[in-house]
């Protein structure tokens, strides 16, 4: 009993510190971001003396962040929807639909999944460049619907689904739109939210790719615009942390209303990659 | 005819699983394919439905030929051994589903439900997600969407087997109801012999993707072709003991058993074919054995009382399992030993190949 409570105390301990050191660096980013710029350097200390928005007003009034915070929502918002339309319908005709080269169409999902973008990003940038979507909505939002691991989840969800059901959709009169959207998506939407909100949060925080494809400050994105407060105000600790908070605002909102859902759609992608 | 079958066949890959199988059901009949698990029975209900492509063969419904045709198209509606309920929908989207898919009009729409509900006594659970019915409303519900479709064929398979003992013998008799209630044409799939003498009008014994036999309950039970059909249609199943033919007298043919405490029994079967030294097997249904001091000697194993009527478990000299019926009498038997015999009419002779000589 006693050695029983030891181990328990232990472990509470060490998650205690585990999420500490996972916490520190927000908690320094804010309290640093409520500051002024003077005090940042003067008297650093772990507690918050100040009570600060002056950062927070010049980040807003005096960056184009409002133009990357529009440019990241527009972006992100059609990458999401575009990969979760074309993941489900490529999804379902790999699980569903009998054709010639299904097999081998699945392989090719499967390999682009092993592949790291990275390896990719010199041939996409050129091609980017070929058609001109250099500095453009098109090249962030291009290379980034290519996203395997969706494709292999709704796979899965779908092979899942008792064949019956598909019959008597069939029986009553339901073609291959009709069996999609109104029996099998309907039987889980939580995988749909669950795939959305990871999509979403992955495109919001990419910053390689949009780094690379973009270089107007008018067409950043949040992340690649965060480089940019360095640059236009010096090293200016403050500003650079409230753009930060304001950055990561959207995806913590997102996270606290759909908490359980992302934690699903973690596992659910991780289960696929692990 | 309701529904026609001409030589369907069905592979899949090298495995033949209907072999050139031929059958009329007549409009407003109600057929029963019954056999053992993976004898091919879903698979020629399926084909009819066009789930399944036949790999030779034509099916005709109401005298057109569907072989080719959509599923959608051919004017049945499947009721499915697990339902296949849309979780999603409530009981009323469940059975609208494909009337919406058809453009229905909403009024018309509504009072056909409504219409299939009241048969089915659904009226209270329209609003219900199938999760919130039992087992019992949700086999109506699948019953339901079926209905409301109005097709010219039901096709069930094995709709009740998910159900308990008591619910499964209240289905049948409603599915009996529905029946002469609707009129269509139904098709029902089961490995379940007393389902099917019970429901059918017409029972196709399957085995091994071959029709055995079809015909009506009775004449199945009374006048089987084979061993494979008399075996299988009854219960408790009729009892066979291998025996020789050793010649013949007054019209019928004399056998007897095997092994050291041979018995001869008698059997009015007129085939010239039977000649002495045949090998063949007798069947012998439980309730026509009765107990008789010059029949053959049986040990009783076990009886089972079951108040109106009492089955024998018993054991020939040589092992082979007797099952004699007996109605009226009580006395306790177990562990006795004691003489069974029957009249030569009752007697049914299989040859070799199982199959029967009349
Ligand atoms: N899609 C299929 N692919 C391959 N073999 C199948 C398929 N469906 C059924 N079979 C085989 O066909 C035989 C008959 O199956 P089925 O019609 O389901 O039998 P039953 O309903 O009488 O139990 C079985 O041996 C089964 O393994
Ligand atoms: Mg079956």
């Amino acid at each position: 009993m006693k050695t029983r409570r030891i181990e328990n105390g232990i472990v509470t301990a060490f998650t205690l510190l585990a999420a500490a050191c996972w916490v520190f660096p927000l908690y320094w980013a804010f309290v640093t971001s409520i500051r002024t710029d003077e005090n940042v350097v003067a008297k650093p200390g772990l507690l918050p003396d100040q009570f600060n928005l002056s950062s927070y007003a010049d980040a807003i009034f005096n960056t184009k962040l409002m133009i990357w915070y529009l440019n990241s929502v527009g972006t992100a918002v059609i990458v999401t929807a575009v990969v979760i339309v074309i993941s489900m319908m490529c999804a379902y005709a790999l699980s569903q639909i009998r054709f010639p080269g299904r097999r081998l169409l699945y392989l090719v999902v499967l390999a682009s999944f092993m592949i790291p973008a990275q390896a990719l990003v010199v041939t996409q940038f050129i091609l980017m460049n070929d058609i001109g979507a250099i500095n453009s909505w098109a090249g962030i939002i291009l290379p980034q619907l290519i996203v395997p691991v969706v494709i292999i989840v709704y796979k899965q969800f779908f092979d899942a689904v008792p064949k019956e059901m598909r019959e008597a959709a069939v029986l009553d009169g339901g073609g291959e739109y009709t069996i999609l959207f109104k029996v099998y998506l309907p039987l889980n939407w939580g995988i749909t939210t669950a795939l959305a909100i990871v999509t979403f949060i992955g495109v919001w925080n990419a910053f390689f790719w949009p780094f690379l494809v973009v270089t107007s400050e008018d067409m950043m994105t949040i992340p690649v615009g965060i480089t940019q407060v360095n640059d236009a105000f010096g090293v200016a600790y403050a500003r650079i942390m409230s753009v930060a908070m304001l950055a990561a605002l959207p995806v913590v909102l997102a996270y606290l209303i759909f908490q359980r859902r992302v934690t699903e759609a973690v596992m659910i992608s991780s289960g696929v990659k692990g | 005819m309701g529904v026609s079958l001409r030589n369907v066949s069905k592979e899949f890959g090298a495995a033949r699983v209907i072999e050139d199988v031929s059958m009329d059901i007549p409009t407003g009949g109600f057929a029963v394919f019954v056999g053992p698990s993976g004898c091919g029975k879903s698979t020629l209900l399926r084909m009819i439905a066009g789930l399944e492509e036949t790999s030779g063969g034509t099916i005709a419904i109401e005298d057109t030929d569907v072989t080719h045709v959509e599923p959608a198209e051919r004017g049945v509606a499947m009721v499915f051994q697990s339902y296949a309920l849309y979780p999603h929908l409530s009981v009323f989207d469940n059975m609208a589903f494909s009337l919406r898919l058809a453009k229905t009009p909403r009024a018309k729409m509504r009072e056909m439900v409504r219409e299939a509900a009241r048969i089915l006594k659904l009226d209270d659970h329209l609003d219900k997600k199938p999760s919130q019915l039992s087992g019992g409303q949700r086999q109506r519900v699948a019953i339901g969407r079926a209905i409301v479709r109005q097709p010219k064929v039901f096709l069930f398979d094995e709709p009740l087997s998910n159900l308990d003992a008591e619910l499964r013998v209240q289905m049948r008799l409603e599915l009996t109801r529905l029946h002469r209630q609707i009129g269509a044409t139904m098709i029902y799939v089961t490995h379940d012999q007393v389902e099917a003498m019970t429901l059918a009008d017409k029972i196709f014994v399957l085995k091994g993707g071959i029709v055995q036999q079809a015909g009506a309950p009775l004449d199945l039970y009374d006048d089987p072709d084979n061993r494979f059909v008399a075996g299988f249609i009854g219960s408790p199943a009729m009892n066979f003991i291998a025996a020789d033919v050793i010649g013949r007298d007054a019209g019928d043919v004399v056998l007897r058993t095997r092994g050291a405490e041979a018995h001869e029994f008698r059997a009015a079967v007129a085939d010239p074919g039977l000649a002495t030294g045949a090998e063949v097997e007798i069947g012998i249904r439980p309730e026509h054995l009765r107990l008789d001091a010059a029949g053959m000697p049986v040990r009783v194993e076990v009886a089972e009382e079951l108040g109106d009527v009492s089955y024998l478990y018993t054991r020939m000299a040589d092992g082979t399992e007797i099952i004699v019926e007996r109605h009226g009498s009580r006395d306790r038997l177990d562990g006795e030993t004691v003489s069974i015999a029957t009249d030569p009419r009752h007697v049914l002779v299989f040859d070799r190949q199982g199959q029967r000589l009349r």
